[in-house]
């Protein structure tokens, strides 16, 4: 270390070099602080770990001393050199030597940078009026944030709003959402835009321009953030899939609406039901639909209880592949097999035939059952349910729009499906509800309330601090052939005045537009041509020469 | 981030525990311009999910995607993290607001200080399970949690302090000791025990060793023989150390000088630690060897009298000087001669006497002090041929009756007033006396002697003892007072009796330190005594007493003294941690296996015939092996290895708990989950057969800085061939009371099966299940992804496992693609798909009832179509597995529900109070 130390000393432009144990303690920090302030110091140089653990705590250190945070440069001598090489002791303390001089040479060129103030828009447009939507423009309003929701039909409300009583609480959709559509009227801080749609999205961070069409007239919306909501639709099965397109054989959501019809018995054709087969995964886990629709089993089964309840006596056979009442959900599973219901697997290449029987005129399912070591079923059933799972609408024009990125399965896609689930790939768009896959009405609640949080993070403040570390042009140079405005992912780059234009609040600092600009005519700050090349004659001295 | 200490107030929410699930909330509130307070029980922030392998479906690392997240909440400008930090109580004020009190548990690591070197750990001498690795390997006390845990700060795990410390009366770190003997470091072990006192060898061999009384193992196959390992420790060092250099140890002069009176274990004591303080102490020693007790009554055979030279020899290493046969008796004196401080520990110098007739007249009747001080100074009588009756109880008359049998005694009769089972001597004692051949006169009463008559001015000699029947030795209030039948006598013919009844205080000596009792006057906790700058200690203040309580006294006054030189106040001898609970080190062992003790000592010869010692030295290896028996029962064992490898001065095992309290408008409840403890599914042998593992160890084996660098079976470390999982394991299951699907771990299941094939291409692959639920976006084409890589599903529940052979593990199961019968497969490693349970600290947040819970005893969300994350209280929102099953995306989503509703919450009863204002 004291060599390492002694060379640092001898570089051009260090004024101090110093050791210290603990770099990171307070006591080395508030040394280094001392040492800035007492010598005028316009360079910090920090060798010790990784700057991913502490490029942020002396940046701090350096703001302390009053030297602008971005002429501090972090070199790691732990990890990528110490650590690394742990069997020649000689050789890592030269290579640490290189490395601290290359970041002094990195150092001595820096120039000092400040974070980019931008002032945000407190609104978000809310994209679809299902409960996704309508209970994230509430959320919205409730912290502060103004609200337009854009809806494509003349009602709010979407696919809940067709609901009965929902599981697992039984709680009914069409309640839910009168309830949500009535407080989002009573909300100043909420517009509403049926029979509209988004056709176009511009700006940058946190500061967007939206077209909305209603009707013939296109209104222009500012927007900090647009959260997408636009739902899924109901898998329409072929006619003859599973005899769909006989009398008798209905869709999930057909029984959900002839459950809601009326008291007492539940009737089809005016005669009450006394015999119900359920054809589960009808539109999901085959080959066009290779995803499982979460929300079918626990639906089903729900609706089978309450059908127990109001038919005493009725016969419901179940016939599935893998029963998914995940969680609490289960607990349906328990109570619906105690009120009579039989569970009957098949197996995925052999599913259930549902024919019209000869005899009596009835429906007639037959099929293989796995827990019966593979007897076959013939079941007599005056109503034969398809569980239909959900499929995506085909949006095209909101895909353009928005360039919301289309999963293979044709949901939108989150930028990263574990931590950032409501965040998109394009900048100010998140995305929440069924339009990125199949949810339970709750589920689609709780993933809108997610997107205002994340809209409340980015917004609230009213300000936000950007990166300084941006791609910056030179005019001199520039000659305005508009290589660099095609290579940018975010389209932060413009031609102004015959020359490329770097919009700082646009511009990601990713660099790569500096090596396909043909006369170099590209910087990114903090990372300059100059200082690199400069790092690299570093690194290279003694080895070249 | 901080850890420990006050947090500061103005907080608008407050997040319970740091899981995703807190993290995804905190972070979402902070970037909203929000103030949280994060309170984590666990060491770092992280839970669960920092120590996964990867995550399904993307199979992304784990910790690469967790570890920025920790980052950003340890780092956020709004967001502070307490670590080690339990939340106690939530009182909803009426107001909106709540009162939260927080207790803060030591890390006895300064984390300002800290750098995360890991030499403590390095250093650290205890071995305990690694629960962040699923108990699969070891970890040390002195530890940082897992290499990404945020902070990177060490801590040190401490359960209170070990039986065998806390009940050493001289404060002797005995369970320190022992842990560095098992790790071989005997000189290391020699001055721990000299952070105390230089009596290393003395009590090695006369200390009554109440830490082996107290020691767990003794619940087992015995006790470790801790003063055994002492005198092991002593013998070590004296035999090899080097010697250092005089005065080595003493600490920088302070310009301070102290007097010490007496030099008994007490004065000794408190003069090597006063000197190792800088100061300079002078001994005043009345005798004519240094030692007191140990030199002068304590008989050769258990206590040489060159380790007792070599002790005291110890006292040069910090420049204290001794002087022999010099009385103090006017302390006034010892002030004018320019000593800041004295403390007199001149002990119990003075015999009881019987007061019966003859006692004094008689030749050959004698206090023991005197007869066995004799002995110590060479001028032992010869007593062949003779009979000796001695007279007391104790471990004095004890150390008479087996000394005078040493000397040629025909015959030593030991008379008392006890009966056998109540005599204050230590009960191997009195066995070992009468093993050597002492008869045993038990329950008899001195009623006179007889005697020669006196010729020629001469005194008469004793002939013979009368005895007469005590029938009971102690009053009914407890004290002593002893009733005789004069009806009952006996006769004993001797030729010497020696009297050990008991010891006193001359407290004639210091009449300005005594008001009229048996002792000297000083304050119990100071010893200060109504002389300021005097200070009293040991048996001189506490009346008789054992060596090692009169070592605690003499520390204790050096520490008092040292502080009243410094003109400090006199307190801060630091208490130790409450004693560990000795059941509870039984119930956290896993297994026992049986460590045999120490072989016994060789038993007692009869009639020996010279002053040897009777306890052999334990070798090397007996001592390691002895030592490796203890159980670490505080976990960390105080050995201070660690004090002393810390290069930054950051431990410190002084601190203790805090408590605080403080407001906030909004609570976030983000306890998460319990794992099913699978050895509640007996049948499925887990913790009994060792390759039964559950999906969590599974976790840490394919995890990058997994255990043994390789997926490996725990018996015998092969890469197993065949691996089954067993689905459902407490969940789906009524008969462990868990009715509900655990929703993750058929997808935990899959994602591990791809790994163990990735990781083992050899290895098949198999799930034996109910229901495979990929519920949830890419999940269902995950398990495709599963099938098509070559795992075997077979359906049907798993009814038990068995272990045959070499470890090998047969399922027995319900084949339901195959006919629906029984059938039976074997296992090179079974994989138990463990559910979950809620997590009842939850509902311990708040008074009992007061968080409602749903059923299943999860937090209730009773709005949950609606008002997702918020609970049956306003104000209190929940966040992740808390309220149900959740796996990260849903936990993340369901977090930032909760952060939205808080804010809601927050925004509302701000305004509510700004109104209230106007």
């Amino acid at each position: 270390m004291a060599k390492v130390v002694e060379a640092a000393r001898a570089e051009p432009g260090v004024v101090v070099a110093r050791e210290a144990m603990f770099t990171c303690s307070d006591a080395t920090q508030s040394e280094i602080v001392q040492d800035i302030t007492d010598n005028q110091l316009d360079g910090l140089v920090v060798a010790s770990c990784s700057p991913k653990l502490h490029t942020l705590t002396f940046r701090e250190v350096a703001r302390r001393a009053g030297l602008n945070p971005y002429q501090y440069t972090q070199v790691n001598i732990r990890e990528q050199c110490s650590w690394a090489h742990t069997d020649d002791p000689q050789g890592a303390t030269q290579k640490a030597t290189k490395l601290v001089r290359a970041g002094i040479a990195r150092t001595a060129l820096s120039e000092a940078l400040h974070p980019l103030d931008v002032e945000t828009t407190p609104r978000v447009v809310v994209v679809g009026g299902g409960v996704a939507g309508l209970r994230a423009a509430l959320g919205l309003s409730d912290i502060g944030l103004e609200a337009v929701l854009v809806e494509r039909e003349e009602h709010l409300g979407g696919l809940v709003a067709s609901l009965g009583p929902m599981s697992p609480h039984g709680r009914s959709g069409h309640e839910v959402v009168a309830r949500l559509v009535e407080e989002v009227a009573r909300r100043p801080g909420i517009t509403v835009l049926t029979g509209a749609e988004v056709v176009s999205k511009a700006g940058t961070y946190a500061n967007y321009h939206l077209v909305v069409k209603r009707g013939d007239e296109l209104l222009e919306l500012d927007a900090g953030q647009v959260i997408v909501a636009t739902g899924a639709e109901p898998y329409q099965p072929a006619e003859g899939e599973y005899g769909y397109g006989l009398e008798g054989v209905v869709t999930l959501p057909q029984f959900e609406a002839l459950l809601q019809a009326g008291e007492g018995p539940v009737a089809y054709q005016g005669r009450p039901l006394r015999s119900v087969a359920y054809v589960y995964c009808v539109g999901s886990r085959d080959e066009q639909h290779p995803y499982c629709s979460r929300f079918c089993c626990s639906a089903t089964v729900h609706a089978a209880l309450q059908l127990a309840a109001r038919n005493p006596g009725v016969s419901q056979y179940h016939l599935y592949r893998d029963l998914r009442t995940y969680g609490s959900n289960e607990a349906l599973l328990s109570q619906s097999r105690q009120r009579g219901s039989v569970f009957v697997r098949f197996a995925d290449d052999d599913p259930p035939e549902v024919t019209r029987g000869t005899t009596d005129g009835g429906l007639q399912v037959t099929v293989r059952d796995q827990l019966t070591a593979g007897e076959e079923l013939r079941v007599a059933a005056d109503l034969v349910v398809l569980v239909t799972g959900l499929v995506p609408h085909d949006d095209p024009g909101l895909v353009r729009a928005l360039k919301l990125p289309v999963g293979r399965d044709g949901f939108y896609n989150e930028v990263h499906p574990k931590l950032r689930p409501v965040e998109t790939v394009v900048d100010g768009v998140s995305i929440c509800g069924t339009c990125q896959g199949p949810k339970t009405s709750a589920e689609a609640v709780t993933s809108g309330l997610a997107a205002v949080a994340l809209a409340g993070a980015l917004l609230k403040a009213g300000v936000a601090q950007l990166d300084p570390q941006v791609a910056k042009v030179d005019p001199v140079h520039c000659d305005g052939c508009g290589t660099c405005v095609a290579s940018c992912p975010f389209g932060a780059i413009s031609m102004v005045d015959g020359r490329a234009s770097v919009d700082p609040a646009g511009c990601k600092g990713c660099g790569g537009c500096v090596p396909v600009c043909p006369r170099d005519a590209i910087d990114l700050k903090g990372y300059t041509d100059a200082q690199v090349r400069a790092a690299i004659d570093a690194l290279a001295q003694g080895v070249l020469a | 981030m901080t850890s420990g200490g006050n947090a500061g107030g103005g907080w608008d929410a407050l997040v319970v525990g740091s899981g995703i699930g807190g993290m995804e909330s905190a972070l979402k509130l902070g970037g909203m311009g929000y103030r949280v307070l994060v309170v984590e029980k666990e060491p770092s922030v992280g839970g669960k999910m920092i120590l996964l392998s990867k995550v399904f479906p993307t199979l992304d690392c784990a910790s690469c995607i967790s570890t920025p997240k920790m980052a950003a909440t340890a780092h956020h400008p709004n967001v502070t993290v307490l670590t080690d930090a339990r939340v106690e109580r939530v009182t909803p004020k009426g107001d909106g607001t709540f009162a939260v009190k927080v207790h803060q548990e030591p890390r006895y690591v300064d984390t300002s200080a800290c750098t995360g070197c890991r030499q403590c750990e390095m250093a650290c001498t205890v071995a305990v399970p690694d629960q962040f690795n699923g108990a699969l390997v070891s970890r040390r006390a002195a530890y940082i949690a897992f290499p990404q845990a945020v902070p990177q700060k060490a801590l040190i795990e401490r359960a209170g302090t070990s039986p065998c410390t806390f009940n050493c009366p001289a404060g002797i770190k005995a369970h320190g000791y022992a842990s560095l003997v098992r790790s071989g470091l005997y000189e290391e072990a020699f001055n721990l025990v000299a952070e105390t006192t230089p009596l290393v060898g003395s009590l090695g061999r006369a200390c009554y060793a109440p830490c082996e009384a107290a020691c767990t193992r003794g619940q087992l196959e015995g006790p470790v023989p801790l003063r055994r390992l002492k005198r092991f420790v002593a013998d070590t060092h004296y035999a090899s150390a080097p010697s250092r250099p005089v005065p080595s140890l003493a600490g920088p002069p302070t310009g301070k000088r102290v007097a010490v009176v007496g030099s008994g274990p007490a004065g000794l004591t408190a003069a090597w630690l006063l000197g190792r303080k800088g100061h300079h102490v002078k001994i005043f020693e009345a005798g004519p060897e240094p030692g007191g007790a140990l030199r002068l009554a304590i008989p050769s055979y258990r206590l040489p009298v060159e380790v007792v030279e070599r002790d005291i020899a110890n006292l040069k290493e910090v420049g204290a000087e001794i002087v022999t046969g010099s009385r103090v008796d006017d302390l006034a004196a010892l002030r004018r001669e320019g000593f800041d401080a004295v403390l007199v520990a001149t002990g119990t110098p003075l015999a009881a006497k019987l007061g019966v007739p003859g006692e004094d007249e008689l030749s050959g009747v004698r206090p023991a002090l005197g007869f066995l001080r004799e002995i110590k100074l060479g001028q032992a009588p010869d007593l062949s041929g003779q009979s000796v009756v001695v007279v007391g109880g104790g471990n004095v008359a004890i150390d008479a009756a087996r000394s005078a049998l040493r000397l040629g005694a025909q015959a030593v009769h030991l008379a008392c007033l006890e009966r056998r089972g109540e005599m204050p001597a230590y009960e191997w004692e009195v066995d070992e006396a009468l093993a050597e051949g002492v008869e045993l006169h038990d329950g008899w009463g001195i009623a006179g002697f007889v005697g020669d008559d006196g010729q020629g001015g001469r005194p008469g000699a004793v002939r013979a003892v009368q005895l007469m029947r005590c029938t009971s030795v102690f009053g009914p209030d407890g004290r002593f007072s002893p009733t005789y039948d004069p009806q009952e006598r006996s006769e004993l013919a001797c030729q010497l009796v020696v009297v050990a009844i008991g010891m006193g205080v001359d407290v004639a000596a210091f009449p300005e330190l005594a008001n009229g009792g048996r002792t000297l006057q000083a304050d119990p906790v100071t010893l200060q005594t109504a002389l300021p700058w005097v200070f009293a200690a040991g048996d001189a203040v506490s009346g008789p007493s054992t060596i090692a309580k009169a070592v605690g006294q003499g520390r204790r006054a050096a520490h008092m003294v040292d502080r009243w030189l410094a003109g400090l106040p006199l307190d801060g001898l630091p208490s130790p941690l409450p004693e560990v609970d000795r059941s509870s080190v039984l119930a956290r062992q896993s297994s026992h296996s049986y460590r045999a003790p120490l072989a016994p000592a060789p038993g007692a010869v009869p009639f020996p015939k010279d002053f040897a010692e009777t306890e052999p030295v334990l070798t090397e290896d007996e001592a390691r092996a002895a030592a490796s028996r203890c159980l670490d029962c505080g976990v960390c064992s105080e050995c201070h290895q660690c004090v002393k490898a810390c290069p930054a001065g950051a431990i410190d095992l002084d601190m203790r708990p805090q408590d605080f309290e403080l407001e906030v408008p909004a609570v976030v409840v983000s306890t998460g989950y319990n794992l099913f403890p699978a050895e509640n599914k007996p049948q499925y042998g887990y913790g009994q057969y060792p390759n039964v593992i559950t999906g969590v160890q599974m976790e840490r084996l394919l995890a990058p800085t997994r255990p043994y660098n390789s997926v490996l079976r725990p018996s015998d470390g092969k890469a197993p061939e065949r691996v089954a999982y067993v689905m459902c394991t407490g969940s789906r299951d009524q008969t462990v009371g868990n009715p509900l699907c655990s929703k993750f771990c058929c997808m935990y299941s899959l994602k591990q099966a791809q790994l163990v094939m990735g990781a083992l291409p050899l290895a098949e692959v198999t799930v034996h299940y109910i229901d495979i639920r990929a519920v949830g976006k890419g999940y269902e084409e995950f398990f495709e992804q599963a099938k098509a890589m070559g795992t075997n599903f077979v359906r049907g529940r798993v009814a038990s496992i068995k272990q045959v052979g070499d470890g090998n593990l047969v399922l027995r199961y319900e084949d339901v693609d195959g006919g629906g019968g029984l059938a039976e497969a074997e296992y090179d490693l079974v994989v138990l798909a463990v559910g979950v349970q809620p997590n009842p600290e939850a509902a311990g947040l708040f008074a009992p009832g007061k968080l409602a819970l749903s059923p299943y005893a999860y937090v209730d969300e009773p709005d949950e179509d609606l008002n997702p994350a918020a609970t049956g209280t306003p104000g209190v929102f929940v966040a992740g597995s808390a309220s149900g099953p959740r796996d990260i995306p849903e936990s993340v989503l369901h977090a930032g529900a909760a952060a939205a509703q808080a804010a809601a919450w927050i925004e509302r009863s701000r305004r509510t109070r700004e109104a209230m204002a106007l």
